[in-house]
């Protein structure tokens, strides 16, 4: 019998769950909420309900009682989810603060699923193989991210660009994925730096934040990364990090100081609630060039939204670029729906992710945009693949990449 | 051919599953310690794959079981005993035609609520009676297999099953009938349930998915009017006297009141102070029993009128008006604007792993006050056996009601029971929870049948505890049993249900 | 006397079991002239338990029963198919049992009147909702329930008298008692609800023109009556049938609570006038559909509140309204206050002497009517044949046409199209040929309307046998309602003969 240690840890979520089943199913109007469970929609009709949160706490439950075993069979199942929060969002949730469904306070389905793949990983039924490479690739000296690439390729945009420097009050953890999958954006920021007359610190031998692993579930092939990065983050001197990757910033927010057992010595905040600051004290001005209006929306990533209750500044700093018509997606903040990306199923279970996309292009494309603003790279480039395969002429794009077409 | 690769045969492989895992995440309905492992799940996508389906279980002799939302609080819609297939409803789920002019919506039954709803609501248009308190996830098909009524517009439109037209259901044995006007083959689309002959629709209506899958439903539907009103009220001592009486007013003023429901006392006390579910109504000084009403109308005057009509009664029952804003404790104004289909929802896990357990049932408005007072010693009765939960959960069940709305006619939906813990804590499973909670549950069940209520969510539980402590009378359990044999010889659909057996 | 004869008299005593051949053809019509059946023996039984016992031996002897309640069904219902077997005359049975006053709800046996049982329950300030049918002043709440009558009054609000039932008593086919809805829990005190226990097995009862059970006893959710009420009526405008058709649609569109609505189309009212039937009509020019309802409230606020609310519909459809007495042509007036609701379809009867309508009761969609009253026009032409074959021996042509049209459930009406011809007995000759002629046409102008694919409630002998004859049920429905019914009664005792078994 595998060990279960942390699904364990879990027994109250797990045994609080009533088996309503909203978390596959509700549709309420009233508070912003179409449907839940990105997984299950992309199953479409095969939905079995081991495909969402309420079947998913049924195995659980039957796992604690000593009725079910883990197994490779079960980590494909449980692989397949986006970690996005959704059922979390809606399970026992009123949306009012004058009523409390109490099951809201005890269940945190994330959590449950993470115990769940900790365990599996424990015991050995996982990580998956792509999984297990990307894991291999982030400890691997010679490479230290999960793209594979050697460890220089990461730090190849900082060539292109100018106002960077080894130290300062600002550093900014530039992750792996921009670096070495979308460039450009990193390129761009620096373009609205340079215009805002502003410098950033960059971090020597940044190694991978571990997003992957710990949402993997391996927790234990993380923790040299955490170590090392703030040692490295700390020579730069700086106060604040900020981040332009949803996942890095809940893996530096939410993430390090619990794995790390202690407070960060440094605070770490969004890319765009800087671009706001610069905005606001005017150092960034952009220019109000006599353009048709471009409507625009904003998608909101889970691990910035959902996980980390952060749904404003990107709003604000859209709400200030001239020329740009803001609308809300039908489903939006805590409603918003997943792109798809996120747990690992990008990388395990591509064409899953491409389903769950699809669902979101197809709400944007009919609420009539031009384009599709978000601020994670994951987001950004699952969306992206997904608008390709699309007969239509919307654009996705991060919202660094946005303004800098504006400056 | 095996059982599987037959049944994927019919529904193709997708739709069929035999996986270990999968069987687990349908073995459960609310509460976790009726379980019930079945040996196959299928996902139909029609009413011809499920007579197949059937065919073919009447061959094999294996029980099936259809589940829509798996919401039944008794185990309605897992196996009874591990063996059996679970119908899985919920790819039915589609809406099949909108007859805007005879304001008719005809849809699968799988389809939940909450999404019919939303549906309708683009047209201005709504079920009327919303179905079950768990609508965001329920089935239509459910609720009809359960007269299901709760979760708002039950003052007015009673049970989901008064608004039925027609239905399609595929009987156990295969065959596929329409009722009520679709009963002459020349109609053209549902208009009427009655008619044609007897109202065989009725059969399937509370059948507690014994008689037929059903698959199709039609339900009148109605304008949602473009007024409404919502207050809440703060009751005097003996409140729960005082909502029965001022629930029976309503009626005999025959004032068109769409909801009126009560709140327990108790709900209200622990759910303030101790365990912080009503932040809303934390200001009061007194935390007694809360009515509240909602009603709609089609003009500002008329919407006035019926509050007059209303407010009347329950001044004159010395009800204290609670503020017009959530915040201010109009409980009314949440329900009829947020928050439908979760006016229920915190009975469960109030702390941890607690779950409800209730015996819905309907009953005359005028009797459940008695019901409650019986209730209350009957929990001091148990005190051992709640005590002995206590020991191992940190914690003593609570015995009482959820909300209670004032439904068809004169009656009222009691959701009394207790709240009591599942047998896994804390990395032990402790067989005796199990063993009490059954136990207990017997001897709360039997305390609320001998006030002659009436069951309507009959799953495993009260229906074979109806038979088996004779609340039926015998002519009345042989009717029952003589169509369900005649519609289903082998006791394929539910079995065990009633306690119908296949060596019956 | 016979052996049976014997047992019947040991159960009900002599008084209440007759073979005299008068009394036999007493009961040998309902309210068509051309179904009859005479029966063997009538009996009056004073209970269920009686019925129990009479049902027991008629299994053992195998002779069919046919309950009757006050006999007005129009399909040749409640007496024998056939010659032979026992009407159950459930007249005897019409006592008021129990009025809850508390939970409103009133238990009756089975064989009351409805208006019987108004009459009763006005003097608490209460009535029945749905009035049962237009026959209400005999016709019975047990044939109510066994056709899901509507009609006579409050169809509109609260739709058939099976919307309203509780509770039922019923003894089956094989003799055994039961008791339905809550009353199935041994341990309920009295009837309060019909929902639950199981599956809703009154439903079977319900519109079951007495094949499955005989009622015995009827638990009726009750409503106060309102204070305050109002009726108008209205000329249509030219094309009344499609006006009254939008007026109907629009009131259930806008959810406007009425009590009545109701239609009489043109040729009613125009050869009514010329008949002498309407006097409250004469002083209209035009002689067009008319159009009325009725409304109850609580309050005088709430009813001119709903008044507005109706009239805008009405006028905005161009009706016209008239004044607001009987003699100024409100029928309505004449409808509510002096429970013309039991009588205004009476006038269907008799029109010329010996006229009587054949008629095809049934409910259908709103938006069907208009077509079905063409497509009987264009039935009316291709049967002129026939129909100038009893003008000739009658002096005068049958009409085709429809009673009131009346709103009721959902967006239904209760639809009474057919065609009034003449008995055949005329001036002391039996004419055989308008027996056949009219059984021939009637069948037909049943088949064409079943085709339109309305729901037929009432189904008597000649309905539910033509429904299987022309196939408008599917196998599986059929075969589904037959072994329903050999279940319940192995031999076929009850009603023998309706829906072919
Ligand atoms: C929070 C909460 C609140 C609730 N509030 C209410 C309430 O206010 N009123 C109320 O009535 N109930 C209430 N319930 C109980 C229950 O959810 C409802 O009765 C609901 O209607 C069940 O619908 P379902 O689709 O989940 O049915 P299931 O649980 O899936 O099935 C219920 C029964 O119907 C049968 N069945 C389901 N679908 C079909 C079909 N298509 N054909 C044939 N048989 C079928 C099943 O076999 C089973 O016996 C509540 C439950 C919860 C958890
Ligand atoms: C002028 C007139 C107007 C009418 N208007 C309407 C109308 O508006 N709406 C309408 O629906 N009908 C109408 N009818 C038809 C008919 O009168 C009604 O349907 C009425 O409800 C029949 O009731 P009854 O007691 O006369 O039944 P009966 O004719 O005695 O019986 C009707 C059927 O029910 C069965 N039955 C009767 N009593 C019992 C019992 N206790 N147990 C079991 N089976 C029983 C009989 O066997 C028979 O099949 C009208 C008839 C007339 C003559
Ligand atoms: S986290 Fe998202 S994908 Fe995973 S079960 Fe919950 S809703 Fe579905
Ligand atoms: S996880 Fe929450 S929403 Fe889902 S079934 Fe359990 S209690 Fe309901």
């Amino acid at each position: 019998m595998s060990k279960i240690e942390n699904l364990k840890k879990q027994w109250e979520a797990i045994m609080s769950c009533m088996g309503c089943g909203d978390c596959g199913f509700a549709i309420r109007p009233a508070v912003g909420r179409y449907l839940v469970c990105p997984v299950k929609e992309a199953k479409g009709e095969e939905g079995f309900e081991i495909w969402f949160a309420r079947g998913r706490m049924n195995v659980l439950k039957s796992i604690l009682e000593g009725k079910l075993e883990l197994s490779k069979d079960l980590a494909e199942f449980a692989y397949q989810c986006s970690e996005c929060g959704s059922c979390t969002d809606t399970c026992h949730e009123t949306h009012n603060p004058y009523i409390i469904l109490n099951t809201s306070k005890w269940i945190d389905h994330v959590e449950v699923w993470h115990a769940l793949r900790q365990d599996l990983i424990k015991a050995g039924f996982a990580p998956l193989d792509r999984h297990a490479k990307l894991i291999e690739y982030m400890n691997n000296p010679d490479m230290r991210n999960p793209y594979g690439e050697p460890k220089e390729k990461k730090f190849e945009w900082l060539n292109d660009v100018k106002g960077v420097s080894k130290t300062g009050d600002l550093a900014f953890y530039a992750g792996c994925t921009e670096p070495l999958r979308q460039k450009e954006t990193l390129l761009n920021l620096a373009k609205i730096f340079n215009a805002a007359g502003k410098e950033f610190a960059v971090i020597e031998d940044e190694w991978c934040c571990g997003s992957i692993s710990i949402r993997i579930g391996d927790i234990e092939a993380v923790k040299p990364n955490i170590e090392h990065n703030i040692e490295q983050i700390k020579k730069t001197g700086a106060k604040k990090v900020f981040v332009a990757c949803a996942g890095c910033y809940r893996t530096l927010k939410k993430d390090w100081p619990e794995i790390f057992g202690q407070d960060l010595p440094f605070e770490v905040v969004n890319v765009t609630e800087v671009l706001l600051d610069l905005i606001n004290n005017e150092s960034l001005k952009i220019p109000e060039k006599d353009t048709e209006v471009i409507k625009v929306a904003y998608h909101d990533p889970c691990h910035l939204g959902r996980h980390m209750d952060f749904y404003e500044p990107p709003r604000e700093v859209i709400a200030k670029i001239p020329n740009t018509e803001m609308i809300e997606l039908r489903r939006n903040r805590n409603n918003a729906w997943c792109c798809g990306a996120g747990g690992g199923v990008k990388s395990q279970f591509p064409e899953l992710a491409l389903d769950i996309a699809k669902d979101r292009i197809d709400e944007a494309v009919e609420s009539g945009i031009d384009i599709l603003l978000t601020e994670c790279p994951f987001c950004v480039g699952n969306l992206a693949d997904s608008v390709k395969k699309e007969n239509t002429n919307m654009k996705v794009l991060d919202i660094i990449d946005y303004i800098a077409t504006k400056i | 051919m095996t059982l599987i690769q037959k049944l994927q045969n019919i529904v193709t492989e997708k739709f069929a599953s035999d996986d270990i895992y999968v069987r687990h995440a349908y073995s459960r309905n609310v509460h976790p310690d009726l379980q019930g492992v079945p040996e196959y799940v299928v996902r139909p996508k029609d009413a011809k794959e499920i007579s197949e389906i059937l065919k073919v279980a009447n061959e094999e002799n294996i029980p099936v079981i259809p589940r829509g939302g798996g919401d039944c609080e008794w185990g309605g819609s897992i196996a009874t005993g591990d063996v059996g297939i679970i119908l899985d409803m919920k790819r039915m789920d589609n809406i099949m035609n909108l007859d805007e002019e005879n304001l008719i919506c005809t849809v699968e039954a799988g389809i939940s609520w909450g999404k019919l709803n939303e549906y309708l609501s683009r047209f201005g248009l709504y079920t009327g009676c919303m179905g079950p308190g768990s609508g965001l996830t329920a089935s239509i098909g459910g609720g009809i297999s359960h007269h299901s009524v709760g979760a708002g517009g039950c003052a007015k439109y009673g049970a989901c099953t008064n608004q039925l037209v027609s239905l399609e259901v595929v009987l156990p044995t295969g065959e596929i009938i329409e009722t009520g006007s679709q009963a002459n083959k020349f109609s053209k689309f549902p208009f009427n349930r009655f008619g044609n002959g007897p109202d065989l629709a009725g059969l399937f209506c509370g059948d507690n998915g014994i008689y037929g899958v059903k698959t199709k439903v039609s339900l009148q539907v109605f304008p949602k009017p473009p007024f409404a009103n919502y207050k809440t009220f703060l009751c005097p001592r003996n409140s729960a006297e005082v909502a029965a009486q001022i629930f029976t007013e309503i009626r005999q003023k025959g004032i068109d009141v769409y909801d009126a429901m009560y709140i327990d006392e108790i709900l209200i006390k622990l759910g303030t102070n101790t365990f912080g579910m009503y932040p809303m109504f934390e200001h009061l000084k007194r935390k007694r029993g809360i009515v509240f009403y909602v009603v709609e109308a089609n003009s500002e005057q008329e919407l006035e009128e019926k509050i007059k009509q209303l407010d009347n009664i329950l001044l004159s029952n010395k009800a204290e008006e609670l503020g017009s804003e959530i915040a201010d404790g109009n409980f009314a104004k949440w329900h009829y604007t947020e928050g439908q289909w979760q006016t229920y929802h915190n009975c469960w896990g109030i702390i941890p792993t607690f779950e409800n357990i209730t015996t819905e049932c309907f009953t005359p408005i005028k009797s459940f006050p008695k019901i409650l007072k019986d209730i209350e010693v009957w929990d001091i009765e148990n005190e051992e056996n709640m005590k002995k939960i206590e020991e191992i959960a940190g914690f003593r069940p609570i015995s009482g009601t959820g909300v209670v709305p004032l439904v068809d006619g004169n009656n009222v939906e009691l959701t009394c029971g207790f709240t009591t813990f599942g047998c896994y804590h804390d990395g032990e499973y402790h067989e005796i929870i199990k063993d009490i909670n059954l136990k207990l549950w017997k001897s709360f069940l039997t305390l609320v049948l001998k006030h002659g209520v009436q069951f309507y969510m009959m799953g495993s539980i009260p229906s074979r505890l109806m038979v088996e402590i004779g609340a039926y009378t015998s002519e009345y359990y042989n009717l029952m049993k003589s169509i369900k044999k005649t519609l289903d010889p082998h006791m394929i659909l539910s079995r065990g249900k009633f306690n119908f057996w296949e060596d019956d | 006397m016979s052996e049976v004869y014997q047992k019947l008299k040991k159960i009900v005593s002599e008084k209440f079991v007759s073979n005299d051949l008068y009394m036999r053809h007493a009961y040998s019509r309902n309210v068509d002239p051309v179904l009859q059946g005479i029966p063997e023996y009538v009996v009056r039984p004073k209970d269920a338990k009686e019925i129990s016992e009479i049902l027991k031996i008629v299994n053992e002897e195998n002779i069919p029963v046919i309950p009757r309640g006050a006999g007005c069904c129009e399909f040749g219902g409640s007496k024998p198919i056939g010659d032979g077997g026992i009407v159950l005359d459930m007249k005897r049975m019409e006592n008021i049992i129990n009025l809850d006053e508390e939970n409103l709800i009133i238990t009756v046996e089975a064989g009351i009147s409805w208006s019987k049982l108004n009459e009763y329950l006005s003097q608490f300030g209460l009535y029945t909702g749905c009035m049962g049918p237009g026959s209400g002043l005999t016709a019975s709440v047990g044939g109510g329930i066994s056709h899901h009558s509507v009609g006579g009054g409050g169809c509109a609000k609260y739709g058939a008298c099976t919307n309203q039932l509780v509770s039922l008593e019923i003894v089956l086919p094989t003799g055994e008692i039961i008791e339905t809805g809550s009353q199935a829990n041994k341990y309920s005190k009295f009837p309060f609800n019909r929902f639950g226990n199981g599956p809703d097995l009154a439903s079977l009862f319900c519109g079951d023109n007495g094949i499955f059970g005989v009622k015995t006893k009827v638990s009726l959710q009750v409503f106060p009556r309102p204070d305050f009420a109002n009726y108008k009526t209205f000329l249509l405008p030219r094309k009344s049938v499609e006006a009254s058709v939008n007026i109907f649609t629009e009131i259930r569109k806008k959810g406007v609570d009425v009590y009545d609505a109701i239609y009489i189309m043109d040729l009613l009212v125009s050869v009514g006038c010329q008949y002498g039937l309407f006097p409250l009509w004469d002083n209209l020019k035009r002689k067009r559909g008319v159009f009325f309802y009725v409304i109850e409230a609580n309050s005088e606020v709430e009813l001119e509140e709903k008044t507005k609310q109706l009239d805008n519909i009405l006028l905005t459809n161009k009706a016209e309204e008239l004044g607001p007495e009987i003699a100024d042509g409100n029928f309505a007036k004449w409808h509510y206050t002096e429970q013309g609701h039991w009588l205004f379809a009476h006038n269907l009867w008799g029109v010329v002497p010996g006229f009587e309508p054949l008629d095809a009761e049934c409910h259908t969609p709103i938006n069907s009517y208009p077509a079905i009253l063409k497509d009987l026009d264009q039935w009316d032409q291709e049967h002129s044949e026939e129909m100038n074959m009893i003008l000739e021996i009658a002096g005068f042509r049958p009409i085709t046409g429809s009673g009131p049209i009346i709103l009721i459930d959902g967006n239904n009406v209760e639809f009474t199209c057919g065609f009034t011809s003449f008995a055949s007995y005329i001036d002391g000759k039996y004419y055989d040929i308008i027996r056949e002629t009219n059984i021939k046409l009637w069948k037909s102008i049943l088949e064409r309307v079943t085709k339109w694919g309305v729901q037929w409630y009432m189904m008597g002998e000649i309905m539910s046998r033509l429904m299987i004859e022309i196939g408008a049920y599917s196998e599986e429905y059929y075969n589904f309602l037959k072994s329903i019914k050999k279940t319940l009664d192995p031999n076929l005792i009850l009603s023998r003969g309706k829906f072919n078994f």
